[in-house]
């Protein structure tokens, strides 16, 4: 399959910091996560697909289009849709006009055509009833979804979505879900999360990043099994232990290498997370 | 029954954009909002309530259109503050509201959006290029209103209002601070309350300032102004180009395309500079002079009824209605007055131009009135006490030296035909009285009133006129004597002789 998104020895220094180390991937169609701990260059990375910065060094296309020339950032701007963290809205709007807006922006000339396309997002992220209403006068899960329209809208092929889920309940968090396994039929999406049940839930690929760095690149699946056979249960706290807490059953579960006999676990996404981060020599707080 | 509903196909890249057609999709949104902004809206709620409360009764409804242009200048400034501070929060929005990380990876660059801003104030002006238009129109349709209008001076209000848009955006892109326009704001308004602005001043560094009113009393024909209204016009859209255009330039466009028309637009706004510094033509001060000095050689003349009326060209279609007056002051008169012809001629001092109020000098020409260029209001029974006193004392520089009885009849036949000749009494008055001594004013020179004088007048104006008129016909020869006292002339009349009646000390 043709990738969407190619990339090989991409480098970005912020002063001293190496926000982005060598880093090489390919994105094809369908929902990828983006995991990793808060300054992992995960934010830095987005930014630099999503061609808000440029890379100091390496080479990456979209859509096979090089955004390293003025020519090709500008039609990978025409088919990418992004949506940052912690979006900002102008209140005065409505969601229909901050949609609208962007839409301009994204060069939709045809009003008549705009405004259908406009509805046909609004609709797609369950906001048709409240379109006419002020941005200021919709709830944090509403406005994130807004935000997701914006990016959605002109059907981008390339959708670049950072922490969606941040700070919003556990029911707007399902239905946020919905929203983004939904966008991911047909399109390329990149979703940066420090949720790993979203991973788990929507990711047919999962990219974990430490300090600037991919630290692993394959299935969620694959990042699970990372952890198979060093998930274990004990009565105290394992010493031994990379991580360990008290489960709501009384029981320890402990996450390293086990001691001869340990009563193995079944493993989950987060384990295997957990102990790529450790190797990756980055603290693993629990 | 089911319905199917099938969701609309998505609109993709394949289909053509183009940025510029963006840019006005833009601009048309932005436009949109900007007039709906609550200062704009109340800007142009009071600017439109101004536009009918001052041209109701402006100019007495006898408009001048070479001054009724001028006066479309100065309002809509206030629409011009309120849109370049409406434009510029637009502008700072996305930094404001922190969509500047998102907007920056769409396609539209910042250039263009920046020309989508400055594009925005366009509704605005055409809203107030239509205000200045009904109001223009409106002067020009009442029945009174004479001469033409400049498109040049018509063209600075809406011109101020891109002017001021373009440096609201320009001063987002400068300076991106909130507060930053509002000083501004403070700024042309202390220039404007305090009288500081450049405008005031005589020389030609008042041009370069938007608005140059000229609120002058002294109407001139259009030939004569003498002011360079195409040049500032040209001036102005020239600086509102360039400020628009080193707007989109530093808010990120293409140099060579933008730094090219920067200095086309730097070149018209240099010519219309200097086009405005230029002076007055040597044509319109020799113009100028023939007018002041030998009307009688511009002038169209026309004969209505027993009278001549010389005019300038502009204001043939007043004749009829200085005719009218001729017409009611002498059907008060009797003896020969009744049946004299007159020489209604339309005099100006043109000499110093707008600015100057210098009074034009009685004449000593018999049974020559003299009218000027203003009409309507206060100016028509100061004509009628023109024409009156020509009747009666022979020549206009008679009039001023005149303080007798004399001058009871005068402002009796001045007067009277008026439909509320009291009031009209009032009007003509300096001090806007009708008691004790006043000025009175005239075309040429005004006259002086006793006490005495404005006690008998007044008495006879609230008399039914018919009877008074008879009285004044059949005793027109000695009411018109010199040698008349105002207590006789009240004898005469048969109104109550008032006490110190003849003390002249007026």
């Amino acid at each position: 399959m043709t990738p969407t998104v190619s990339a090989s020895g991409l480098c970005l220094r912020y002063g001293g910091t190496r926000a982005l180390d060598d880093v090489s991937l390919r994105l094809t169609q369908g929902v990828t996560g983006l995991l990793g701990p808060n300054g992992a260059g995960k934010t830095t990375l987005l930014r630099v697909l999503a061609t808000a910065v440029p890379a100091d060094q390496g080479a990456f296309t979209v859509l096979g289009q090089d955004p390293g020339t003025a020519r090709g950032r500008q039609e990978v701007r025409r088919r990418l849709g992004y949506l940052p963290q912690t979006p900002g809205f102008h209140p005065d709007f409505t969601a229909f006009e901050f949609v609208d807006y962007v839409a301009i922006l994204k060069e939709l000339t045809d009003r008549g055509a705009r405004h259908r396309e406009v509805r046909r997002v609004l609709d797609e992220v369950d906001l048709s009833d409240v379109r006419g209403k002020r941005i200021k006068k919709l709830s944090g899960g509403m406005r994130q979804r807004v935000a997701l329209a914006a990016a959605l809208v002109g059907d981008p092929g390339f959708l670049v979505l950072d922490e969606p889920t941040v700070g919003l309940d556990p029911e707007q968090r399902m239905r946020f879900r919905e929203l983004i396994a939904r966008a991911g039929e047909g399109r390329t999406v990149l979703l940066s999360t420090h949720q790993t049940e979203d991973v788990a839930m929507l990711c047919h690929r999962v990219v974990v990043m430490a300090a600037g760095a991919v630290r692993f690149d394959g299935t969620p699946a694959e990042l699970t099994a990372r952890a198979a056979g060093r998930v274990w249960s004990s009565t105290e706290r394992d010493p031994g232990a990379k991580a360990g807490w008290r489960t709501g059953l009384g029981a320890f579960r402990n996450v390293g290498d086990p001691p001869p006999g340990a009563d193995l676990l079944e493993p989950t996404l987060e384990d295997g997370y957990l102990l790529t981060l450790d190797g990756a020599g980055t603290e693993v707080a629990v | 029954m089911t319905a199917i509903m099938e969701a609309a196909p998505p609109v993709t890249s394949a289909q053509p954009r183009q940025s510029w057609a963006a840019v006005v999709a833009l601009a048309g949104f932005e436009g949109r909002r900007l007039l709906l902004r609550v200062p704009v809206l109340l800007a142009l709620a009071v600017y439109a309530f101004w536009i009918v409360w001052h041209t109701r009764d402006s100019f007495d409804g006898f408009p001048a259109l070479q001054d009724a242009d001028r006066s479309t200048q100065g309002a809509p400034l206030l629409v011009a503050l309120a849109v370049m501070v409406c434009v510029n929060q637009s502008v700072l929005r996305s930094r404001r509201r922190d969509t500047e990380r998102h907007f920056a990876v769409l396609v539209l660059q910042p250039g263009r959006r920046t020309a989508a801003h400055v594009l925005s104030v366009l509704p605005a002006t055409a809203v107030v290029a239509a205000c200045v238009a009904v109001q223009f129109t409106w002067e020009a349709l009442k029945p009174g209103a004479i001469g033409t209008g400049s498109p040049g001076e018509l063209l600075v209000g809406p011109l101020s209002v891109l002017l001021f848009g373009a440096i609201g955006v320009l001063v987002a892109r400068l300076a991106p601070s909130a507060v930053a326009v509002p000083l501004m704001v403070v700024f042309f308004l202390f220039l404007f309350v305090f009288g500081a602005s450049p405008a005031l001043s005589d020389d030609w560094t008042r041009w370069l300032y938007p608005v140059v009113g000229e609120s002058s009393a002294n109407i001139l024909p259009s030939d004569l102004l003498g002011r360079p209204a195409a040049w500032h016009a040209l001036y102005l859209a020239g600086l509102a180009l360039s400020v628009a255009l080193l707007a989109v330039l530093i808010g990120g466009a293409r140099k060579g395309v933008a730094g090219t028309a920067l200095a086309g637009a730097l070149a018209l706004t240099v010519v219309g500079g200097v086009g405005q510094a230029a002076g007055l033509s040597d044509e319109t001060a020799a113009a100028r002079v023939r007018a002041s000095v030998t009307p009688e050689k511009e002038q169209t003349c026309v004969e209505r009824g027993r009278s001549t009326y010389c005019a300038f060209p502009e204001w043939t279609p007043r004749v009829a209605t200085w005719a009218g007056v001729v017409d009611h002051v002498q059907s008060l008169s009797g003896g020969t007055a009744k049946g004299q012809q007159l020489l209604v001629r339309q005099r100006i001092e043109a000499r110093y131009g707008l600015d100057s109020d210098a009074a034009v000098f009685p004449l000593s020409t018999p049974h020559q009135v003299t009218v000027g260029t203003a009409w309507g209001g206060n100016r028509v029974p100061e004509f009628s006490v023109g024409v009156a006193s020509v009747l009666i004392a022979g020549n206009e520089k008679a009039v001023g030296e005149m303080c007798d009885g004399r001058m009871v009849t005068v402002m009796w036949t001045a007067l009277a035909w008026e439909s509320d000749p009291v009031a009209a009494l009032r009007r003509v008055r300096l001090d806007d009285s009708v008691t004790g001594s006043a000025t009175v004013l005239a075309p040429t020179e005004s006259l002086s009133m006793t006490a005495g004088q404005t006690e008998v007048v007044r008495q006879l104006l609230e008399q039914p006129r018919d009877a008074v008129a008879a009285k004044v016909k059949a005793r027109w020869a000695e009411l018109t004597d010199p040698k008349v006292t105002t207590g006789r002339a009240a004898q005469l009349l048969g109104v109550a002789v008032p006490k110190g009646a003849d003390k002249c000390d007026g």
